[in-house]
């Protein structure tokens, strides 16, 4: 979790700001509509639902994004988190940070009482399990939503957060989810050619990402503390719990599958994968796979390939490669590369795209454009969700039936800090295909 | 190798100084040694006899020769079949046991001989027959190491100056609509090929019972030898073999490197794993999946599907086709099975060597780089394996002793040698 964001994203200048949007084709900012924000004053209100490393990190960019934006309520389930969060978001960002002990709120309502703060944007960044009923409430408050990926660690989930978003339509309140890579300008221009059929028609493609065994992830809570009930301990560990991360599948590797959506333009039909877990096999790590492998076929029988791991002491990759008939793409985080009959290497400036999402919402607020992002980050969770349940299980699947039929739903019986058995780690052929 | 263009009828031409009886051996008596050899006598050539049997172990040999001289029902690689006495000339004198077993075969007058023991055994096996100047079936895998490897390569080369044939059990290089549809796509019927895809995604079993304490470590693995590494090569090279084989066939050569993953997510006792993905990369860069398992209860699918500019392919152990510009459909196949056979005693027959040895030792070979890496965690290239690796799962020495089992391999940990 990167922590110095006021090092990685500097506060752009409004100027900074008009230029970079203008240059990335942003139309909405364009469209002049000049309507004050918020009866008269166009400062954004910002609550924070969620602490931890990722909520410190959007905050910090959230704020830094465009001038006049302030945080003004906080809430976490933890209060040490909370306290934490505060303090740094303090020290980053001084003035804007306007929350007061008021402000601040812990506890499994936490959400409901930021949520009647007055606020215009929430930023959600708890872990996934929480995301899409914390974004109902969100929308039904009427805020605009800025949502970490996954959005879901199960199909009743993304399918809450597809309704969730089709209210926000209704209600003209914008939602962003945190795939970041979509605000990439070496993806944003290359998607574009493979769009205008510069490598010809897609028949194919591989996405890799391996390393990182995340051991040292929030050490503090590896051994589990005296007086940590099963329910704590899970929530502080959440990354290697399944109903609370939906495992790294589908909570880390979002972003590289979410690109082969972005470059197929939809969303697979079916896949069959496998998986397990081989080096982190202790209880610290709750029930996640640390390796999974996927094919995803998408329409007109596309097969794409990925294969994902987080392990240390290998050969560490993250690249994606899109074949067509007339040519094929290497891409990564910073590269984009077309060879074949058009080719094409990136070459322009990469303005940060964790300031860009933000910079994108606050306009879009500003001037009433409409910014929506849920459907397609719900299909991309879901995309990665498929690709798990197919590996736990040992079981192909379909889109149709995880979107429509599936009951799987992680939830525990009741939320409060007591006994919750922790969860088998899958066994394909013998967990069971909900 | 192509089926079409063979003359279907027998050479005349007398083999053996004189005599028409093609004397086979056969070594290791497991299901599929007595598979191969039921199919090797039951071709058209009736002239084919089972002159000498070979195994480590007595009860496995005469279970063998039982079933051969009685019949037995048909399983997945062979159908059912009446005993074949008449082409049976296996006196006691010539049934070998023991680790020597196969060095007193090679010496009892044999023309020809299948090679069927646990992987792990047949190069030394392979080496020694072409040395001793027999022509060759041997069963896939035919290593389960690179140092193995090496010596099928070698002995590969030395069986094709002195012109024996060797015909290796990928038995789909000898199915009609693999020849078919490969025939195709080598013409350009699919345009460059730019991907692949192959699966081996099947049920498995686990080693549950324990070792007897009076059975030796080496008596215990051996007898269970698929789910030990040094002897079987894991499934992937074991099993998923055939599909990685077909890859070879169509891009026509081996990959450059691949990058794997894999585990043990179910299986128990022994330590092989029950699931790999690999990609490899083939010269061009073209990239390949691999994927098998070897889990009860998941969905199935074993098959490949080669992806081109211009189509694709799909094949399967039943049927296969071509879809895109040039559309075909394949034939229905004779049963490759016996069909390896038929070519491999026409090629003896005619003087016409057949040499398998090199392409089954590098899709051997491929997948023995799958597996390696997945079980280290690195990203390998084929010439680092071929040429510089030093792995070599040979057990010190080869008595029913002490043979402590390595552990389950852990990427990250697992070194790469």
């Amino acid at each position: 979790m990167k922590t110095k964001a006021s090092q990685e994203t500097p506060d752009l200048s409004r100027r900074d700001f008009i230029r970079t949007s203008a240059a990335l084709g942003a139309a909405a900012w364009a469209a002049g509509t000049s309507r004050m924000f918020a009866a008269g004053s166009d400062k954004i209100r910002v609550g924070l639902i969620g602490c931890g490393g990722r909520g410190t990190y959007d905050t910090t960019n959230c704020l830094n994004a465009a001038q006049n934006v302030e945080l003004v309520a906080m809430g976490d389930l933890f209060g040490d988190r909370l306290d934490r969060c505060r303090k740094q978001l303090t020290k980053e960002l001084g003035l804007k940070v306007k929350v007061t002990d008021e402000t601040c709120f812990t506890g499994w309502d936490a959400h409901k009482k930021v949520l009647a703060c007055e606020l215009d944007l929430v930023i959600l960044t708890e872990p996934p399990h929480f995301r899409p009923a914390h974004l109902r409430a969100a929308v039904e408050a009427g805020k605009h939503v800025f949502m970490e990926k996954p959005v879901a660690v199960d199909p009743v989930g993304v399918r809450s957060v597809i309704e969730s978003s089709q209210m926000a339509e209704q209600k003209k309140l914008t939602i962003v989810g945190g795939t970041q890579s979509r605000r990439m300008a070496h993806l944003i221009e290359g998607m574009k050619r493979i769009r205008d059929g510069d490598i010809g028609r897609i028949i194919g493609g591989q996405c890799v990402r391996i390393g990182d065994g995340m051991l040292t992830w929030s050490q503090e809570t590896k051994v589990r503390q005296p007086g940590w009930s099963d329910m704590e301990w899970q929530l502080r560990r959440w990354l290697f719990l399944t109903w609370l991360s939906g495992d790294f599948i589908v909570e880390m590797h979002i972003h590289n599958l979410d690109k082969m959506n972005w470059a197929m333009d939809a969303h697979p039909m079916q896949c069959v994968g496998l998986g397990g877990r081989q080096v982190r096999t202790g209880p610290e790590y709750g029930d996640a796979y640390d390796h999974f492998a996927v094919e995803y076929e998408y329409p007109d029988g596309v097969r794409i390939e990925y294969m994902g791991a987080q392990m240390d002491k290998v050969t560490t990759r993250q690249d994606a490669q899109v074949v067509g008939t007339k040519g094929r793409v290497y891409m990564d985080s910073g590269n984009f590369v077309i060879e074949g009959n058009k080719p094409f290497k990136y070459d322009g400036p990469s303005p940060s795209p964790v300031i860009k999402q933000h910079a994108d919402q606050i306009a879009a607020i500003r001037n009433g454009e409409r910014l929506n992002e849920g459907r397609r980050v719900a299909e991309s969770t879901l995309t990665c969700i498929m690709g798990r349940m197919s590996a736990y299980t040992g079981r192909a699947m379909k889109w149709d039936w995880a979107m429509n039929a599936s009951k799987l739903d992680l939830s525990p019986p009741k939320y409060e800090f007591g006994d919750l058995p922790p969860r088998p780690v899958a066994m394909p052929g013998q967990t069971p295909l909900i | 190798m192509s089926l079409a263009g063979i003359v279907p009828a027998l050479s005349s031409r007398l083999y053996a100084a004189g005599s028409d009886v093609l004397k086979v051996g056969l070594i290791g008596c497991g299901g599929r040694g007595t598979g191969a050899t039921t199919q090797s006598l039951m071709g058209v050539d009736k002239s084919v006899k089972l002159w000498a049997m070979a195994d480590l172990f007595q009860d496995q040999l005469d279970a063998c020769y039982n079933m051969l001289s009685k019949g037995a029902k048909g399983r997945y690689d062979r159908v059912d079949f009446d005993g074949l006495p008449d082409q049976m000339d296996v006196p006691e004198q010539r049934r070998f046991v023991g680790f020597d077993a196969y060095q007193k075969l090679l010496a009892s007058g044999v023309d020809m001989v299948i090679l069927a023991t646990p992987p792990h055994f047949r190069s030394e096996h392979f080496e020694a027959a072409v040395k001793a100047g027999k022509h060759v079936f041997m069963e896939k895998p035919v290593a389960t190491d690179p140092v193995g490897v090496r010596r099928i390569i070698a002995a590969a080369k030395l069986a094709e100056e002195k012109k024996q044939s060797v015909v290796a059990g990928t038995q789909r290089r000898h199915q009609l609509h693999y020849v078919e549809i490969m025939k195709r796509i080598h013409d350009g019927a699919i345009g460059e090929i730019v991907g692949a895809q192959c699966y081996w995604n099947g049920a498995g079993g686990s080693l549950r019972s324990e070792k007897p304490a009076e059975m030796s470590d080496m008596e215990w693995q051996c007898r269970h030898w698929y789910y030990f590494c040094w002897l079987c090569g894991d499934h992937i090279v074991e099993q998923h073999v055939h599909n990685i084989d077909i890859m070879n066939w169509a891009f026509g050569g081996h990959p450059v490197q691949c990058m794997g993953l894999g585990g043990r997510a179910v299986r128990e006792g022994g330590n092989i794993w029950d699931h790999f993905a690999i990609e490899f990369e083939y010269p061009g860069g073209a990239r390949v999946l691999s994927m098998c398992r070897q889990i009860p209860g998941c969905s199935d699918r074993v098959s490949e599907r080669i992806v081109g500019t211009k189509g694709f392919a799909y094949i399967d152990g039943a049927s296969g086709f071509i879809k895109g510009e040039n559309a075909y459909e394949g034939p229905a196949s004779p049963n490759p099975y016996v069909q390896e056979h038929v070519d491999l005693i026409r090629s003896i027959r005619q003087g016409a060597a057949l040499n398998e040895g090199v392409q089954v030792a590098e899709s051997t070979m491929a997948a023995i780089i799958g597996r390696m890496s997945a079980y280290t965690g690195r990203a390998l290239k084929w010439d680092w394996a071929m040429n510089a690796s030093k792995l070599d799962l040979s057990p010190p020495k080869y008595t029913f002793g002490d043979l402590p089992v390595a552990p389950v391999p852990v990427p990250g940990k697992t070194p790469l040698i």
